[in-house]
């Protein structure tokens, strides 16, 4: 795996369920965004992305991820680099929920104070936000409308909708 | 007689601690809550007390990960827990303690400590408190279910009790060595899906024990059934047998005088 | 103090401005003052020759805001009805409290001045209860705003006395329908998704703190779509010792739990005015269950070593608020440098006035500080002393040195100038039954089970943990297959006592109907009680123990039909308080739920009440359920039958409008439940099951099918109004106090005899027998079949209407 920086000292490490297994949380979301009117779509698998900001290095945050972010049977992670991902038409998307700034993270704090406790450097600060891969065709004002509809409520979240890999 | 001492173990989020201890009381235990923290100061030591109980709960709010976090405490806290297994004391994690004992790797029993098994979301999705009908595995050595009826009852309560092995391999091994303690059936003991087996799990497994049969990790919750009067169905009187977890909590206590 | 300069952080001239240059800087800030107000603040500062601070005027905004003063209920009203106007001089006062000092209760320990209402429960124990509403927050945000109801009303139990601890959550909300298909205004969600997010927040709230959510309930009707109501109740149970809480001179002000950032500004003015679409996004939070739960854990073992004098939350006004409260009585003096932040930027005002979630005040002695530290780090919980308690009279509050409030606590507790309101009521004489179609009685039963106000709950209640703790002895869902609506829970609560040789036990009750409302509030009023203390009764609880606790929900208190219908309903909770001899011990009101709709109109919600009852159960073993237990046991009917279908569900699904509402005669109400509970108590009773909505069909079908027996009943032998000639208004009215029961027959004389003399006023008459054919059959007047209908189909339509429209 490489391993690439995304900016100084603020890592994103993305947690996904492993394809193996049954995604009970990806199913629910389908049936929202299918409520919402995207009815193209085949399939939602779900991660989770922290961001890590602080004294760790590229290799401490992916001792975090291994050790604390990531469970060894079910899932997989990696740290996001920086630079974007070739992108594939309009068939996959990559949408990130994330809590405004303003709104107090709890499975932040969690993060932050595990991570210390596991020996790493203390973070500055760590916040959790929801990923959804969506498998089907749409286009992008559509994925986010739908999005704001039903995964994310505006009012405290910030939405990053992207085109993806499969 | 003597009153062999229980540490229920605690750390943020734990929240089915007084009912356990009130079970191990009412059976002749002899309970202290203790904080992770207190066992990591060195305040407390595991090795002073005849059975460890993990309780239910949401262990820093299942973060990351149903009992994640704790798994990872007890881990580096409790380096001394293996001995303690290995000596044959009693151990008991229910629901979210049996998550933190699969991964921190204590169940299924594995030489190279590593973590064979997981849990993810339940298959309906939802979070889900309902009565089930259990099969406790004849063949294996339980301290926990001796004299208990084939069939019981008991309550689960969680929204990530599916659970997972790392690979097909691994639920031979559990077979072969019979550490498949319990499992979830309808009334009739067949091996049926949801709403039977409430959370999706492989082969029904609800609860996994050691080959010595001295370590129970379950996802139903014994410490709920302690009278007649949890039984959902008391007020019909068609349930008269004896309440199923005041017999579980009795055998760790007897076994541990 | 009488320096100008020496009150500092960011001034906030008004001395000498126009009322309408006030009120568009209040509005900036959303500070919800009126005009009076502000005059009132001009005129305090003017004796004091000096500008206020920004942090005063937030600190007095909020102080008397409507969320924390309850202006509508302690201001003067003059109100009419018909021809007749009187002086209300407090509402409050002159109805709920004054009904309850009647009654008088001497194992009421603390009444409607603490953060909940305490009873005493046994010798030893005491039990308290409190039910919020999170309404507009729940409404912005159905997650974070549930789930931060949950977090508030929990806090509310942790901060009464020296602090109880939590064994039981209550549930209740109002909802659009979730099939709603019409247009929303912009930013409004629709009714489905503020369902899921509303329970989903009660949900994982109260799953991680390890408290049984397991009571409530959920009322859907339209005019609730752009103002849902989210009722969250806690009940907590402490030592009798606990109950009282002293601050003195010299104690030390500690902050307890989270930490204090942006999150929360202007939660309670904000939830005072009316909701927009340019609401604060800093008015939503997400919550922290688990720093609640530290913050429980800790408080309660400081409690227990009596660390501490007394204690409150930090609720809406956030620190303001909190000192204010506690020091109310002496002086506080605050400083604000010393308080842990989340964010390094906040400003003085913010700090003192943030609302962030999950933190406590305590008032602790010096020589108590070194071991409460040890307490609270022990568990994780951070704590910080932000200054002390003074014989000064004032609140003084620095921030590096300088003070940025300085203000008398009398001016700030008593000042608001008090403004009469008009309020008119207009008694619309029953109007004659009119309109809709009739329907066959038995499609007339099917719709019925199926209707969203009636059909299962099981989707909603399987989520939450109801059996933590381990003392849900009669859960909420019962029967066969655990699937059917239970009256109430009972609750054991051994986990907290420590004693699993005692079955005292106790249960909690509710009554909400709207629809009464609609034709006259005060039945409604009455209607709710009567519904709470019949659901107690069906359970085992000791109707003569009740306490009660009431919430208002209502739409603008400015408009005077709005506010007559509320004086109405208060009115009603006092009679019924009489009547039924039994105490209100707490309450709480939310004004202003109503919003623009898509077209820009008012779009008020439905006056509202939620009462809710909690009584203890004197040995949980003698607990009864509402599920059949048997073929060929009698069935009994307590209660007379009227022609009360005003407002009912019957006439909802024919279309009909007018005609008498339910009206509720306390005093032989109460007679028919204490002589039910004096059977239950001896073992007679089998199972009893109230008749609310859709009346005497709905209710046997429910038993029938939850306990899968059939059961046959004669129309004749019921007691009722001689007048009634109609099958259907007696398969279907919706008269109160009325009580199915199942008795064996071998005990129907024991039975029979509780009810002694009182039996005619009573009215207890066997009018049917269960019967192993799961069928409901029913003999009309006239002495033919009138309705035969097999339960399993009702129940299937009864089981899935809920599920079809939430997937």
């Amino acid at each position: 795996m490489s391993v690439k920086i995304q900016a100084a000292n603020v890592h994103l490490i993305e947690v996904k369920l492993r394809s193996e297994f049954n995604d009970a949380e990806g199913s629910a979301a389908l049936a929202l965004l299918r409520e919402q009117g995207l009815t193209n779509l085949k399939g939602v698998r779900i991660g989770r992305l922290y961001e890590v900001s602080g004294a760790l290095s590229a290799n401490q945050a992916h001792q975090a991820g291994k050790d604390l972010l990531c469970d060894a049977v079910t899932q997989e992670f990696r740290l996001v680099p920086a630079a974007p991902a070739p992108m594939n038409g309009m068939n996959f998307w990559r949408v990130e929920v994330w809590l405004k700034p303003t709104v107090s993270d709890a499975v932040g704090a969690t993060v932050a104070e595990a991570i210390a406790e596991g020996g790493l450097p203390r973070p500055a600060s760590a916040r959790c936000g929801m990923l959804y891969l969506l498998d089907g065709r749409a286009v992008k004002a559509q994925v986010e409308k739908a999005v704001a509809k039903s995964l994310a409520n505006p009012l405290i979240h910030r939405v990053v909708v992207t085109e993806a890999h499969p | 007689m003597k009153k062999p001492k229980v540490l229920i173990l605690r750390a943020a989020g734990v929240n089915c601690e007084l009912e356990t201890a009130n079970a191990f009381k009412h059976v002749g235990g002899d309970p202290e809550l203790v904080h992770i923290t207190e066992l990591r100061s060195g305040k407390k030591k595991l090795m002073d007390y005849a059975i460890l109980s993990i309780p239910g709960g949401f262990s820093y709010g299942d973060d990351v990960g149903a009992g994640k976090v704790l798994a990872n405490q007890v881990r580096h806290t409790l380096t001394d827990l293996r001995q303690f297994v290995r000596l044959g004391r009693p151990v008991i994690g229910i629901c979210n303690g049996f998550q933190v004992l699969v991964k921190s790797g204590i169940l299924p029993h594995s030489n190279a400590c590593d973590q064979s098994a997981s849990f993810t979301v339940n298959d309906s999705g939802k979070f889900e408190t309902r009565w089930t009908h259990l099969r406790i595995n004849t063949q294996s050595s339980c301290l926990f279910f001796k004299g208990l009826p084939e069939m019981i009852e008991l309550p689960v309560a969680h929204g990530e009790g599916k659970l997972v092995l790392k690979s097909p391999r691994h639920l031979e091994d559990l077979k072969k060595t019979k550490s498949i303690a319990l499992q979830y059936v309808t009334e009739d003991g067949k091996l049926m899906g949801y709403p039977h087996n409430p959370n999706g799990s492989i082969f029904n497994i609800a609860g996994l024990t050691n080959p010595e049969g001295n370590v129970l990790g379950l996802m139903p919750h014994p410490e709920r059934f302690m009278s007649l009067h949890h039984h959902p169905n008391w007020t019909r009187q068609t349930y008269r047998k004896a309440p199923v977890g005041l017999e579980m909590f009795k055998n760790a206590v007897d076994y541990a005088r | 103090m009488n320096e100008l300069s020496e009150v500092s952080d960011i001034d906030f001239p008004i001395l000498g401005k126009p009322a309408k240059e006030l009120r568009a800087l209040g509005n900036a800030r959303h500070l919800s003052l009126s005009d009076p107000e502000w005059a009132a603040i001009q005129a305090h500062f003017k004796g004091l020759k000096r500008e206020p601070s920004l942090a005063e005027i937030e600190t007095i905004a909020q102080t008397w805001s409507e969320h924390c003063k309850h202006k509508t209920f302690t201001s003067p009203i003059r109100y009419t009805e018909g021809k007749k106007t009187r002086t209300i001089k407090n509402l409050f006062a002159e109805t709920i409290v004054a009904a309850t000092e009647a009654v008088k209760k001497p194992w009421c320990l603390s009444l409607f001045k603490d953060n909940a209402g305490v009873v005493a429960f046994g010798k030893k124990w005491a039990l308290a209860f409190k039910v919020e509403t999170h309404n507009h927050p729940s409404a912005l945000e159905p997650y974070g705003g549930a789930a931060t109801g949950v977090g508030g009303v929990v806090r509310d139990i942790l901060g009464v006395g020296l602090g109880a601890k939590p064994i039981l959550n209550t549930d209740t909300f109002c909802f659009g329908r979730p099939d709603y298909k019409g247009a929303l205004p912009e930013g409004a969600h629709h009714p489905t998704r503020t369902l899921r997010g509303v329970v989903a927040g009660v949900r994982d709230y109260g799953n991680r703190m390890g408290i049984p959510t397991a009571g409530g309930g959920i009322w859907f009707d339209d005019e609730y779509r752009l103002n849902p109501l989210v009722f969250c109740g806690t009940v907590g149970i402490m030592p009798q010792w606990a109950v009282k809480k002293e601050v003195k001179p010299g104690d030390l002000i500690v902050a307890v739990g989270g930490r204090t950032g942006r999150d929360g500004l202007h939660g309670a003015t904000f939830s005072s005015a009316n909701l927009g679409a340019d609401a604060p996004s800093s008015a939503v939070q997400i919550g922290h269950a688990i720093q609640e739960k530290r913050v429980l854990d800790a408080l309660l073992a400081a409690r227990d070593k009596k660390l501490y004098g007394s204690v409150t939350d930090c609720g809406a006004g956030g620190f303001s608020s909190a000192v204010g409260e506690l020091g109310a009585d002496c002086g506080a003096r605050v400083r604000l440098e010393q308080a842990p932040l989340k964010v390094s930027d906040l400003d003085s005002w913010e700090i003192w006035l943030s609302e962030s979630q999950e933190r406590m005040v305590l008032a602790v002695p010096p020589k108590c500080l070194k071991a409460l530290e040890n307490v609270f780090a022990a568990e994780g919980c951070e704590l910080a002393v932000l200054g002390e308690f003074t014989k000064t009279g004032r609140l003084e509050v620095m921030h590096h040195e300088r003070t940025i409030v300085d203000l008398d606590m009398k001016f700030l507790h008593k000042g608001l100038p008090r403004v009469e309101r008009e309020a008119t009521w207009t008694n619309s004489h029953a109007a004659k039954p009119a309109g809709g179609t009739t329907k066959k009685a038995g499609d007339a039963l099917r719709e019925m089970v199926g209707h969203l106000n009636v059909c299962s709950r099981e989707w909603v209640i399987r989520q939450y943990d109801h059996e933590v703790q381990g003392g849900t002895i009669v859960k909420p869902l019962q029967g066969v297959r655990h699937d059917g609506p239970g009256d109430a829970c009972v609750i054991w609560p051994h986990a907290a006592t420590g004693d699993m040789e005692d079955f005292s036990c106790f249960a909690v009750g509710h009554g909400l109907n709207p629809d009464y409302g609609r034709i006259d509030p005060y039945y409604m009023a009455l209607a709710a009680v009567d519904e709470a203390l019949r659901n107690l009764t069906c359970v085992g609880a000791d109707p003569a123990r009740a306490a009660l606790l009431d919430n208002f929900c209502w739409a603008s208190p400015e408009d005077p039909r709005q506010l007559g219908a509320l004086v109405r309903a208060a009115e009603g909770c006092a009679a019924a308080a009489k009547g039924f001899n039994v105490p209100f011990i707490s309450g709480k009101d939310s004004m202003f739920n109503q919003s623009k709709d898509e077209k820009g109109k008012e779009l008020p919600i439905p006056g509202t009440l939620l009462i809710s009852a909690m009584a203890p159960v004197p040995d949980g073993r003698k607990a009864v359920t509402m599920d059949f237990k048997g073929p060929g046991n009698a069935l009994y009917l307590i209660g007379r039958t009227n022609d009360e279908l005003g407002g009912s569900l019957y006439h909802r699904i024919l279309g009909r409008t007018g005609g008498e509402v339910p009206k509720v005669n306390p005093a032989s109400a109460i007679d028919g439940f204490k002589a039910l509970h004096a059977a239950m108590t001896r073992g007679h009773v089998l199972s009893a099951h109230d008749l609310s909505e859709g009346g005497l069909a709905l209710c046997a079908a429910e038993m029938g099918f939850t306990g899968e027996f059939g059961c046959l009943l004669d129309l004749d032998e019921v007691p009722r109004d001689p007048r009634i000639y109609s099958n259907e208004t007696l398969l279907f009215s919706e008269s109160p106090s009325r009580i199915l029961v199942e008795v064996k027959p071998e005990n129907e004389s024991a039975f029979l005899r509780q009810f002694g003399k009182s039996a005619k006023s009573a009215m207890v008459r066997r009018m049917g027998q269960t019967t192993a054919n799961p069928i409901l059959k029913v003999t009309g007047l006239e002495g033919s079949t009138c309705l035969e209908e097999p339960l399993k189909e009702l129940k299937e339509a009864w089981q899935t209407a809920l599920p079809k429209v939430l997937g």
